[in-house]
């Protein structure tokens, strides 16, 4: 089980930012900068039990990445806890990212290496013996449909591919949670289709999958809870049914345009 | 550790640049412009020792005999100028490549045992133009001996005594500099900047591809949550700069070698005796390096290596692209020069207060190795006080590395 409580995470704003905000309305301002600093994340909770999925939903410059960064340890939090199975991530970052599979939403591969040489390495990386390596290769490489594209060179790939590769890179290791940000963006159709099977085939398991996304079709096939946030603040959080409820047509592209604040919209940075 | 130092290495490995600016520029590149330079000016030097110069006299009946002797140099061929055209115009659209202006004085002073004042008129900002110098000179050193022994008998002196009329303190040189120590100031100063550079150079384009390049292609932040400390990376990544810098050095010493005791004798060869003699010259002298001052000036590149791939590393991961890394490297570099260029200065040697100041220290240590001059108690210091920078720029890199503002600058 993930639970995330209060969590806090601010910048210090660079000289040229804090020197153009004073020229600035200070309506205009974002809310979240106040000063010197810039609260990306102010207050976020959420939790996702096992063998649930969790959809993290909210417009660009949300603080989306910022709290799944802190989750996998990326960033430390300014505030606030983050327990997985009883363990305190912010306590022993160090030990708990055997347990987390994370994947960015800027991340890549190795070009020069090949798909299997890459998932392998950070699977080593892991403490994983080459018995282990080879066993969980097969296993994910059928799953996502690797097998046909494990051994050419990451550079050679289609976006697609890579994102397969990339996944088979987050859990090559079995992490007791997995967190995949915007997996799916940018990829075709049957790109996509592999990918949200993929999560899917964790449902009901012992692993909560946590991931965030513009696309709310995939929450409404995938999500048994939501998280929504705005201007770093959390603006939902529970099961779907209940996000859905929020509307009387149940209508989640309503229910998300009428959470967002108004400023958002009116910067129109909505999904 | 060793598992990322191992993948940073492979991956370098099937990288084209790194392969070319690791392998191939010190073992092909190098010697290869080393060797053409050496041919190409073997090549000059023979043409202006052999070509023919065209010359022309002014004032020949002032001195027939100063004609006869230029004539009868078979290389040296006589041209008359056009009486519109000066000698100087004559040499500046190249018809000749100089011209002997004899004064109308000339009789009367050699008539009377005065020196005659023979002008050689000719262009000396040409890079051969001492060697056209000297043919001329020896040209006429019989003319001008004659002369002498006429002079000297006329005065009844003996051979010995017009010697000692005509130059009476003769100051011999007796260096008490061997010839390895005299090749060793000639060759030392010049062979630490060429080691450096390649140092520098081996360690640059690595230490790029493994911290920025790594941060724009959205690798790190996957590597970052790995369960292997931070320092660990560093260090990894470290060891793999450093192993690029070191086996740039190293490989480009060694084809050096190659090239001094196997194209070398073949090249100086082509200059004629003088070369053979000056390469058997640098080949003794080379021959005294002993084993244990190659160790010792492989175990000054050390730290030298060490200070680069930290340093380097460091801007790399604070570069928020690729391209603003390299412009970084270039101050840097030139940074990076200053302590070596100092150890070229006139008046710097090597002392205790130089031996503190990293990278002249390691610069001057080379040359006194070469030299076969070094005070060995002093390698203590310089290595000791170039891995003390090395550490702490080391430990800045890891520094650097735990930040989230430099990590998640761009």
């Amino acid at each position: 089980m993930i639970a995330v409580k209060n969590l806090q995470k601010r910048f210090r704003l660079d000289n040229k930012t804090i020197k153009e905000n004073r020229k600035k309305d200070p309506n205009s301002l974002d809310p979240r900068e106040d000063g010197h600093w810039f609260n990306a994340v102010k207050d976020v909770s959420f939790s996702c039990e096992k063998g649930k999925v969790l959809g993290l939903l909210g417009p660009n410059g949300a603080g989306k990445t910022t709290s799944l960064r802190m989750l996998s340890t990326a960033l430390q939090p300014t505030s606030g806890q983050i327990i997985i199975n009883e363990q305190d991530v912010v306590a022993d970052p160090l030990v708990m990212r055997k347990s987390i599979g994370f994947l960015s939403g800027t991340t890549s591969l190795y070009h020069r290496l090949t798909v299997r040489e890459n998932v392998k390495y950070f699977g080593r990386l892991h403490g994983m013996t080459e018995e282990q390596l080879n066993e969980q290769c097969e296993k994910i490489f059928d799953l996502l449909d690797i097998q046909s594209f494990a051994d050419k060179k990451a550079d050679s790939l289609s976006t697609g591919m890579k994102q397969r590769a990339n996944i088979a890179r987050t859990v090559i290791h079995s992490p007791e949670v997995i967190v995949l940000d915007e997996p799916t963006t940018g990829l075709d159709v049957i790109s996509a289709k592999t990918i949200l099977d993929f999560i899917e085939s964790y449902k009901n398991s012992n692993i909560p999958v946590i991931f965030s996304t513009h696309h709310l079709h995939e929450v409404e096939r995938l999500c048994d809870s939501v998280v929504m946030i705005d201007e770093g603040v959390t603006k939902f959080s529970g099961a779907l049914d209940e996000f859905k409820a929020l509307e009387p047509n149940g209508n989640l592209y309503d229910v998300f345009v009428n959470l967002v604040s108004p400023r958002t919209q009116d910067n129109k940075e909505v999904v | 550790m060793l598992k990322v130092y191992l993948k940073e290495l492979l991956e370098l490995t099937r990288d084209k640049k790194t392969l070319i600016f690791t392998i191939l520029l010190p073992i092909l590149v190098i010697p290869v412009i080393m060797i053409g330079f050496g041919a190409l000016s073997a090549k000059i030097a023979n043409k202006a020792v052999n070509e023919n110069l065209n010359y022309t006299v002014i004032g020949q009946s002032y001195y027939p005999e100063l004609s006869k002797a230029l004539a009868d140099n078979t290389t040296l061929v006589f041209k008359a100028l056009d009486k519109n055209v000066t000698a100087e115009q004559a040499i500046k659209n190249e018809t000749i490549r100089f011209a002997i202006i004899i004064p109308d004085d000339t009789p009367f002073k050699l008539t009377q045992g005065l020196t005659a004042e023979i002008e050689i008129l000719y262009n000396d900002s040409s890079t051969t133009s001492r060697i056209i110098f000297r043919r001329v000179e020896s040209s006429l050193e019989t003319l001008e001996d004659d002369l002498a022994n006429k002079r000297i008998s006329a005065l009844g002196l003996s051979q010995e005594q017009g010697e000692g009329l005509i130059e009476p303190i003769k100051l011999i040189k007796n260096s008490t500099a061997n010839k390895r120590e005299s090749i060793g100031e000639k060759i030392g100063g010049f062979l630490p900047y060429i080691l450096i550079l390649l140092a520098l150079s081996g360690a640059m384009y690595p230490a790029i591809d493994l911290g920025v390049g790594e941060k724009e292609r959205g690798t790190l932040e996957t590597l970052l949550l790995t369960p292997i400390p931070r320092f660990q990376i560093v260090f990894a990544k470290f060891l793999v700069i450093f192993t690029t810098s070191f086996l740039a050095v190293f490989l480009s010493l060694l084809s050096f070698a190659l090239i001094i005791t196997v194209f070398g004798p073949m090249m100086f060869a082509s200059i004629g005796n003088d070369g053979n003699e000056a390469m058997t010259e640098v080949l003794n002298s080379f021959a005294t390096i002993s084993i244990l001052d190659i160790l010792l000036m492989f175990l000054m590149l050390v730290p030298t290596a060490a200070i680069f791939a930290s340093l380097l590393l460091s801007v790399s991961i604070y570069a928020r692209t690729f391209k603003e890394a390299q412009t970084y490297m270039s101050p840097l570099m030139m940074i990076s020069f200053l302590p070596v260029v100092l150890a070229i200065l006139p008046g710097v040697k090597l002392d205790w207060v130089w031996a503190s100041v990293p990278l002249t220290n390691v610069a001057l240590a080379i040359k006194e190795i070469f030299k076969g001059t070094i005070d060995y108690n002093m390698l203590f210091v310089i290595f000791g006080s170039t891995t003390l920078v090395a550490g702490a720029l080391l430990y800045l890199c890891s520094w650097w590395f735990q930040r989230e503002q430099v990590l998640f600058r761009n």
